[in-house]
Order: structure tokens, then sequence, then C-alpha cells
């Protein structure tokens, strides 16, 4: 017979990091559990969205589409070089992970008080909301993916063996938008100032990340003319700090450039995401046990 | 003897009382904090305080309690979907908590949808979901409707399809929150038949919240009484239900005494009221008398001008003045004038007739052929009746007076089932 044991706690709602021993070994075997919990709640959030869509589920990838087109004709004022490659292929390649981590980031921040109702009524492990919301976004990604597949058909590339290297770039995006929901998504129960701020946060972040631009041409400014002097070096770490930067100029390497992912500018991103996922989750799971009565 | 299936461990719960504030005040809260500075705390409240008890395998328990006195924050401890601040929960089985029926139905999807989607939620199985889908979809009488958005459902449509659900899962213990008050008298028939075999034959172990005390008495083996987060009583329904009408009344008595003071109170001035006492059997001063016993009502009242012929009455109402009955003196008293000065009238009622609960006394005075008011006031006292033996049902809940008459049953006709 199963046991379940309440956490002992012994502090007040309104104490954000509670003395509660996190029950973190616990949750891989309690994800597993609730994967079937998971999928239909991935299910039911993509048929709730579309179901009185007309354009159905198509919504997903007018997005990417028409920012691609934007930048491409920003692009035909300003010179952006985009190397051999096709610069509107470039900007939706950039597009389809950054995207998808911009909503599954705010998706999985608001999915814990998108689900007040259920949250007072019914207990399971809370941490099904936010990777409820990034898989959701998932779905997505996988079509906004037929669409890239298309337009490498139409500018007749072909990908290399390099492409394998696609799921392990989007685990690592994964975990990088889990990084921001599960502490964002706890915070937002107690404030909802994150839940209102994280959208500018992260369209400015998106200026920060070379979705406009490559890459290659934050790494040629810095690297090759040190257009800021003795601090170029750092700035260029700082810049790839950005786990994004690492991501969305590797996702473009191993899809459309056929080479492998670009370690260099992916290992401080990577470095933060290993430091950051942990604590983020502990703050979600002490939070937790709080959610019913301070949602 | 076996583990118990529940066990509630000095299990308490506060919470801050008033609003969490904004960022920046927990900001500044914080700072002043570091540098040692005293901070405003908003002040705790305690939903539990040391509550402990254990629920053993089999056991129907009942909680009973008023508005506020921490059953429903108990529960939700217990179904886990919120931490006690104190203590702890061992809860030994799968639980199913009945606590809102309904809770987490997607408006946009069809009623079929929902089924898979609401059971999920609750832990079933896919698997175990298709098996018993024909069975929630005939209990909550939804056939033709299973395609439908449920926004296009009425309420008690949404309540049935929620109760089906919830009740077919396979929990070793049942978690219920007064979800039986549910729809029409059909459903709630059904719902009542699927309560009871899962309790009685099922043999799984129940928590029951409910303010229906017939309920309670009917289903439960034992019962638990909160008040203030605290358990006052544990034991056998019938004594613990007793003890909460006790309460209630007293509650509602001491709200009849605070309504005396805005009570309605009209006088010529020409005769004024002064004490008014209540006596029971030996001239003491009572407020609570036992059910059929004596009471007296005793006033002085001061006439300050000569009146004529005068007529008292007197009258019984519940505090909420509902007038039950009134008696005038003038079939009995016969008095001409009353000269001024101090007089006190008794009216003594040898077997005071209506059921346990709170009564009001009304007085009023009369004068001469025309019968004008010369004095009117409601609410003057209040007592309280009690039951003598163990009766709980016989309060005012079940009407005002106790309705005698002589019971028979007979078969007019042979009836199919019915053995011999």
């Amino acid at each position: 017979m199963p046991t379940w044991n309440a956490p002992r706690a012994n502090s007040t709602i309104d104490t954000l990091f509670l003395p509660q021993p996190a029950r973190v070994p616990n949750t891989v075997r309690s994800i597993s559990e609730y994967r079937e919990l998971v999928a239909v709640l991935v299910w039911k959030n993509i048929t709730v969205r579309y179901k009185q869509a007309y354009l159905g589920i198509s919504w997903a990838i007018l997005k990417p589409l028409a920012l691609m087109l934007v930048f491409t004709l920003v692009r035909s004022f300003i010179g952006i070089p985009s190397g051999n490659v096709p610069y509107p292929i470039l900007a939706f390649a950039a597009l389809l992970p950054w995207i998808f981590f911009q909503e599954s980031a705010s998706e999985g921040v608001q999915s814990v008080v998108g689900n007040a109702a259920l949250i007072r009524k019914i207990y399971f492990p809370r941490e099904v909301f936010p990777i409820t919301g990034i898989i959701t976004k998932l779905v997505e990604l996988g079509i906004n993916a037929l669409i890239l597949a298309g337009m490498m058909i139409w500018y007749r590339m072909v990908p290399t063996v390099q492409v394998a290297w696609v799921p392990v770039i989007i685990m690592f995006t994964v975990l990088t938008s889990l990084t921001i929901a599960f502490a964002g998504a706890a915070i937002n129960v107690y404030y909802r100032d994150i839940g209102a701020a994280l959208p500018v946060i992260l369209s400015l972040l998106m200026y920060a990340s070379p979705v406009i631009y490559p890459l290659e041409l934050v790494k040629h400014r810095l690297l090759a003319e040190h257009a800021a002097g003795g601090w170029s070096e750092l700035l260029y770490t700082l810049y790839t700090l950005n786990p994004l930067a690492g991501i969305i100029e590797s996702f473009q390497n191993v899809v459309l450039r056929g080479t492998p992912p670009d370690w260099a500018a992916l290992a401080p991103g990577a470095l933060l995401v290993a430091v950051a996922l942990p604590v983020s989750y502990i703050i979600f799971k002490r939070a937790e046990a709080y959610f019913a009565d301070a949602i | 003897m076996t583990k118990p299936v529940i066990e509630v461990n000095h299990v308490s719960k506060a919470f801050r009382l008033g609003q969490l504030r904004s960022l920046k005040q927990t900001a500044i809260e914080a700072i002043a904090h570091l540098r040692g500075r005293p901070v405003h705390r908003r002040p705790l409240f305690r939903a539990l305080d040391d509550v402990d008890f254990q629920v053993g395998q089999g056991e129907v328990l009942g909680i009973i309690g008023h508005n506020g006195a921490g059953k429903s924050t108990l529960l939700k401890i217990i179904a886990g979907i919120t931490t006690p601040t104190g203590g702890d929960v061992v809860v030994r089985g799968k639980v199913a908590p009945l606590i809102e029926v309904g809770a987490g139905l997607v408006p946009d999807l069809t009623g079929r949808e929902n089924i898979f989607v609401n059971a999920t939620l609750l832990g079933m199985r896919r698997a175990e979901i298709k098996r018993k889908f024909d069975d929630i979809v005939a209990f909550a009488g939804l056939d033709e409707f299973i395609d439908t958005p449920i926004k296009r459902y009425s309420s008690g449509m949404k309540v049935r399809l929620g109760f089906a659900i919830a009740t077919s899962i396979e929990a070793e213990i049942l978690i219920v929150d007064e979800v039986l008050a549910v729809g029409d008298l059909a459903f709630q028939r059904r719902c009542f038949d699927r309560m009871e075999r899962m309790i009685k034959s099922d043999g799984r172990t129940v928590l029951l919240v409910s303010h229906n005390m017939r309920q309670v008495e009917r289903i439960c083996k034992r019962a638990i009484l909160l008040e203030h987060g605290h358990v006052e009583q544990d034991g056998p329904p019938p004594q613990v239900c007793d003890e909460l009408y006790r309460r209630s009344e007293r509650l509602s008595r001491e709200a009849a005494d605070v309504k005396f003071k805005s009570r309605r109170r009209q006088s010529s001035g020409e005769i004024d009221l002064g004490d008014v006492k209540l006596l029971g059997p030996g001239g003491e001063p009572v407020t609570e008398i036992t059910l059929g016993g004596a009471i007296t009502i005793c006033v002085s009242y001061t006439v300050r001008s000569v009146v004529t012929r005068p007529v008292f009455g007197m009258g019984i109402h519940t505090p909420d003045f509902l007038y039950l009955a009134t008696a005038y003196s003038d079939t009995q008293l016969h008095c001409d004038d009353l000269a001024p000065g101090t007089y006190e009238l008794t009216f003594h009622i040898p077997r005071f007739p209506f059921l346990p609960g709170v009564y009001c006394v009304r007085v009023g005075v009369a004068l001469g052929n025309l019968y004008s008011t010369a004095f009117y006031a409601e609410n003057v006292a209040s007592f309280q009746v009690v039951a003598s033996p163990v009766r709980w049902a016989e309060t005012m809940r079940e009407g005002f007076l106790p309705l005698d008459g002589m019971w028979l049953l007979k078969a007019t006709a042979n009836s199919q089932h019915a053995s011999a």
C-alpha cells in the first residue's frame, strides 16, 4: 500500500523559503508516475486553445513566419550578413528555438496561477503544471519544424548527419525554460509582478540573443575586431552566458550549415543552467506546499 | 490490530490574516528585518490547533462543526492539497477526494473529453477510465449529451457528471465534503445509494463533513466535533451531534441577547416596563428549561398615571421574530383602574410546549374599551429549551411542536417482490 507523508514544516505561508525538505529524489519517479496526467493535460491545452479557432493550430506557425518576414524586410534597409545561408531561412531557424523558449517560459510561469481552481481542489505534484505548459509548446515547435523542413526543400538545402544533435539542443532549451518556469511560477503565486514583468524581460532578451542577427556577427566584432578593446573577451563570455546564444547558433549550425554545435558558445549558458535549475526547482518545491493557501 | 489508515498527529494550521502586500512592501520589511528593526507582522489565525485523531480501516467518521470551525481545512490537509504548519498526517492508501466535485471540468470540452481529463486528474489510469466510461455516463444520465461541450450543460448536469466521475475512483479512502446536497431529488437519491454502497459493502474508510446531522447519524460510526480548530468531542454520533446542537443554540441565544438592545419598543408614557425575570419551577431565575418543563415569566410595570382597564399580553417568538403563541390576561384578570405605582405581573406556563431551541418573550399592555396600546416590547427576554433525554432530532429544525399521533402501516396490495 503506498504511503504518503505530508511534509513537515514549522513556518507560515508568507515565507517563501520554507524550512521543508524538498523531495528532489522522488521527482523522476513521480513524474513518470504522472506522465499520463501530463499527456492528458497537454492534449487538453491544445484542444481547448484551438477548438473554436477557424484556422486551428496553424496560428502556431503564424508568429515565426510573420516575424521572419519582418526581419527580412528590415534587413533590406540595414545590412545584416548571413554568411552563405539565405537570410529568411537563417532567421526562421533562429526564431524556432527562440519562440519555443519564450512561449514555454511564459506558459510555465503562468501555469500555476492559471490552474488555481485545480490547485485548491486536487492534489498531485505541482511541477506537472510547468512541465505540461512546456510540453504543450513542444508540440507547436514540432509543427514549426515541419515548416522549416519545407523551407529547406525550397532552398534545396540538404541536412547533414549533424541534424542528430537537434534533440539534444531542444532538450537543453527545455531545461532553460524550466529554470525560468519553476522559480517564476512559484514566485508568481505570491507576487503577480513576475507574470507582468516576464513578457517585457523576454522581449528585451530577444535583442540580446542572435535572433535577428547571427552570432557570427557578435563573434567577429568582439573576438576578431576587439571592438570593446580589452573587455572584448569578457563581453563575449557574458553574451554567451545567455543560454539562447549557444542554442540558436548551434541549431543553425546543425540544421543549416551542417557543422557541429558551437560548444564554446554553449558552455557558459550550460553552466548557468546547471547551477540555476536545481535552485529554481528547490524554490518551487518549497513554495509548492503553500500554493493552495496563497493563490 | 492493524495500523490506522489515517493518522492526524497534532496538526496545526495557521494563516496570516489580511493581504499579502506588494513586493515593495515585502522588500522594505525584509531590509528592516535584516537591520534588526521591528517589523509589522500580520496577526496569525489558527484554523486548526493541535488536532489529533486516528481513523481505522473501514471506519466511517463524520466531522461536524460550525462554519469556520476548520473542517474543510482539515480535509484539505488529509487530501494533501495544503500542508499543515505543525504536526503531520499519515495516510495509508489511495484517497478519493470528493471535496468539490466538478473541480477541473473544462467548459470547452465535451462530456466525453471531460470524463477522460477529470478522471485522470483524480488519479485514474486510462484503461480504468475506459472500463468505467459507460458506467459513468449511465450514472450521470448524460447519454445523449456526452458529445456536447459542457459549457452548454445545465449546472445540474455538470454536477452529476462531476459526481459520477469522482465516485468511480477505486480508492481505499473517501473524503466527502457535503457533496450530497446537490442535484435534483432523484439524483440525490442515487448519490445516497451509491455512497451508502461504497461505505457499507465495500468496507472503505470514509471521512464525511456535513451539516446534515441525520446524515451523520445514519452513516457514521463515529463523529468528531470541531470548534475553533479544536477537537471538542470525539465519540458516537448521537452524543456529538447533540453537543453541536447545544452549542449552536447557545450561539443563537447570544445573538438574541445582542438584539435585545435593538428590540422594538413603544410606550405611550402612561406605563413602563421594569425588570423581566424568568423563573423555574422552584422560583429560581433560569435561562434554560428542559423540554416540557415549567417556566414563569415575571414582569414588573411602573404605572405613571392612572390607567383604565388594562389588558396584559404576553407572547413567545423565535429569535427571528416569528410569533408562535400569545396569551391575554382579560379572561383571567379583571382589573379596573390601576393607580400609579409599581406592579409585578407573573405568567406561569406549567408545560412549555415547544421543541428545543431558543425562544424570546414579547409583552404588551392595552387600555380601555378601545384596546389602545399603552406599551409594547419585543424580545424582552430569551431562554433556551433543551432536550432532557438525549433525543437530538427533536429540535426547532423539525418544526416547533412535537406532533402527537398514532402510526399504522399495512399492505393494501401484494407487492411482487415482497417475501413471505
